[in-house]
């Protein structure tokens, strides 16, 4: 997928304008919050486990080496074979490659979001592979040639009206706008591809370093297919999912689903170590594993490492008024929301998404969702300081933040500037709003009104009323 | 295809970005202390389980008298348009079940690989599950001992059978006795397929089974 983050502004407004959108981002960004708000308060431990599960990835990271080696011994004895990938392209060589040895001509494919980051599809197609996506949301934004808009609901963005349209028009199925006749649609069409196809992929929400388990946690039983059918099972994830010890599961199982959907535990989760074994029923004969660094050995050794935790919830980006406001798309690449702009900076470089970081109001709410405790204000924050240490703000920016800072930073300068602000004030904005700004500040006033300064500042108000107690009034 | 290259040169790259680490030393053990799970007896556990499991849209049936579940189980199955019952091989309790449900049809008794089609008929699979995690409603099935995943994956109405001592109180349990050397597929299955892609509505049934149904035999 082409990077679009450096466009975030323009995508933005684009987004807000789109009717369609904003409808599908109303009829379900609030469902999001109400679900999983309902599931944590039933979760008394939720804190707890919080604290637990954070430590549980810290010790991932700091350690990585030591669990991802055992990881690789576990794995390879369990049967897998495990490729590392240095990049996007390596992962893409290694996919095709797995598929031309394996004779695939047709794969299943479960939702994974490093599959899209290297542009796994695309890949494999070139090289004559059909490839299916097999989740719901996937699925859809396959057949109407677009990207997912959300990490855990790829068609969001999406109102079941289009979804209709869609099938009527790619898939010649009579317009049925009801969902549960949408989903029997897709349900009687992709039985057929589960049962013929020679690979399932998918990625991996964790890696078990003490087992070599690939841990798989979904709804739809999509995954459960493409992994116990095909022949060929390749999973690719990246170096950032491994957990020390099968053991951890259930403190992060208990945090992923109620961060995710508000549920208590997914439909699905299955745990997955190695290759059909003699007497087994089922289940494939060849496990692949390809490990994506793609950047990540690079984040690690720095001051992000903390952004590896990330279990992809979703929650951070449910709960962000910018992402309520604009959906995925605007975001322009694989991981949106609060999330995606500390991620998108990190693995693609500022200067490819230098808005991202910016896309933000610095709330907070993020951070306070987050099931593993990750900082994103902070580190949103600290993006924006390494943008302008990259020389990647505007120099009429620069100069305003520094004017701004030496004016805050001086309780005396501050001062004169609020009363001369005030009188201005009172002869030019009667009716206490500014509604017109001139060439540079015109971006704020174009669409809304700015408080006009008050009178009085405030820190003279404090004065003259000091000793006033309201509440003793 | 030469795969050890490239993993020792990312363990290196690993390494490398780990010098100067700050935070637990290598190897250092951190062990996840757990919650308590609440003391209970197995009849609670067991009410917990169909507490939770009921709450998901799952359909809790128990004896006594057997004949009675077995009777409102196969009522359940012809509301749900099932016309077809299978059954994995080597599992003697789900063939008397469904052996047992046959009067109560109309109901074909099929091999799992009738129903591994493109145009199957709408099947219930019957399986004893080996595990039910009472904090979650969940039913917990392996490939242990040549086990298929098949009645809880293909089917359009999940049937599992339990019994009294399968219940456990919460999730550590059951991964405890399954971590040491685990079997190539731990499935752990917590009400029906479902998907809430469209508009976040939820819809049951999308690849998996749209019911799953919980039968306890051997008293509880």
């Amino acid at each position: 997928m082409e990077p679009r983050t450096r466009h975030f502004f323009r995508s933005a407004e684009k987004a807000l304008a789109d009717h369609a959108l904003q409808v599908a981002l109303s009829r379900t960004t609030a469902k999001f919050l109400e679900n999983r708000a309902a599931a944590v308060a039933g979760y008394p431990g939720f804190e707890g486990a919080r604290e637990r599960a954070s430590r549980i990835r810290q010790e991932a990271l700091d350690n990585l080496d030591a669990h991802l080696a055992r990881f690789l011994t576990e794995a390879r004895k369990a049967g897998a074979v495990v490729h590392a990938a240095r990049d996007g392209r390596e992962a893409r060589e290694i996919a095709v490659g797995i598929a031309r040895d394996e004779g695939v001509s047709l794969a299943v494919k479960g939702k994974s979001m490093v599959a899209e980051e290297v542009g796994l599809n695309g890949a494999l197609e070139a090289a004559g592979i059909e490839v299916v996506e097999t989740d719901l949301g996937e699925y859809i934004v396959q057949l109407a040639g677009e990207s997912p808009s959300h990490i855990i609901a790829p068609a969001i963005h999406k109102t079941r009206e289009e979804v209709s349209r869609l099938f009527e028009e790619k898939l010649g199925e009579p317009y049925a706008e009801e969902i549960g006749e949408l989903t029997r649609i897709v349900r009687r069409r992709l039985r057929e591809q589960f049962l013929s196809a020679q690979m399932g992929i998918s990625g991996a929400n964790f890696l078990c370093a003490d087992t070599g388990s690939v841990v798989l946690v979904t709804n739809e039983g999509n995954g459960r297919m493409a992994t116990t059918l095909p022949r060929v099972h390749l999973v690719i994830a990246g170096i950032d999912k491994v957990i020390p010890r099968l053991a951890d599961l259930p403190v992060l199982l208990r945090l992923i689903p109620r961060s995710a959907t508000g549920q208590s535990l997914s439909s699905y989760v299955t745990i997955l170590t190695g290759t059909r074994r003699p007497g087994d029923a089922e289940g494939p004969e060849k496990l692949h594993i390809i490990l994506l660094d793609n950047g990540r050995t690079g984040i690690l050794q720095g001051k992000y490492r903390e952004i590896l935790k990330c279990v992809r919830c979703g929650a951070c980006l449910n709960i962000c008024p910018v992402f309520q406001s604009v959906g995925g798309h605007a975001y322009g690449w694989v991981y949106p929301g609060p999330l995606g702009s500390v991620l998108a900076p990190l693995l693609l470089g500022l200067p490819e998404s230098s808005p991202l970081p910016d896309a933000s109001t610095l709330c907070g709410a993020c951070a306070e969702v987050c099931p593993v405790k990750i900082p994103l204000p902070e580190m949103l924050v600290e993006l924006r300081a390494d943008g302008r240490a990259q020389g990647l703000k505007p120099p009429a920016e620069v100069l305003g933040m520094k004017a701004y800072a030496a004016m805050m930073s001086r309780g005396g300068i501050l001062e004169a500037f609020q009363r001369i602000a005030g009188v201005v004030s009172q002869l030019l904005f009667k009716d206490g709003r500014v509604r017109w700004l001139p060439f540079g500040l015109s971006g704020w006033t174009e669409r809304r009104d700015l408080p006009a300064p008050a009178p009085q500042p405030f820190r003279k108000l404090w004065k003259k009323q000091r000793g006033i107690r309201p509440w003793k009034r | 295809m030469e795969t050890v290259r490239p993993t020792a040169e990312l363990l290196d790259r690993i390494r490398a970005a780990l010098r100067g680490r700050t935070a637990a030393e290598p190897g250092l053990p951190y062990v996840s202390s757990r919650e308590r799970p609440p003391e209970r007896g197995r009849q609670e556990t067991i009410d917990q389980f169909r507490r939770r499991f009921e709450e998901l849209g799952g359909i809790f049936l128990a004896g006594p008298p057997e004949e009675r579940a077995l009777q409102a189980l196969g009522e359940t199955l012809r509301i749900e348009g099932v016309s077809a019952l299978f059954y994995p091989e080597g599992d003697p309790a789900a063939r008397a079940v469904a052996d047992a449900l046959v009067p109560f049809g109309p109901f074909l008794l099929v091999s799992p690989a009738d129903v591994l089609r493109a145009d199957p008929p709408v099947s219930a699979g019957i399986q004893s599950a080996e595990y039910a995690i009472a904090e979650t409603g969940t039913l917990v099935q392996t490939s242990r001992e040549g086990r298929s995943q098949l009645p809880g994956l293909v089917s359009d109405v999940h049937v599992a059978l339990l019994s009294p001592d399968r219940f456990v109180e919460a999730m550590e349990e059951c991964l405890g006795t399954l971590s040491g050397d685990p079997p190539r597929n731990v499935s752990l299955i917590t009400g029906p397929s479902r998907t809430a892609d469209i508009e976040l509505t939820l819809t049951v049934g999308v690849h998996g089974p749209r019911k799953v149904i919980a039968v306890l035999l051997g008293g509880g």
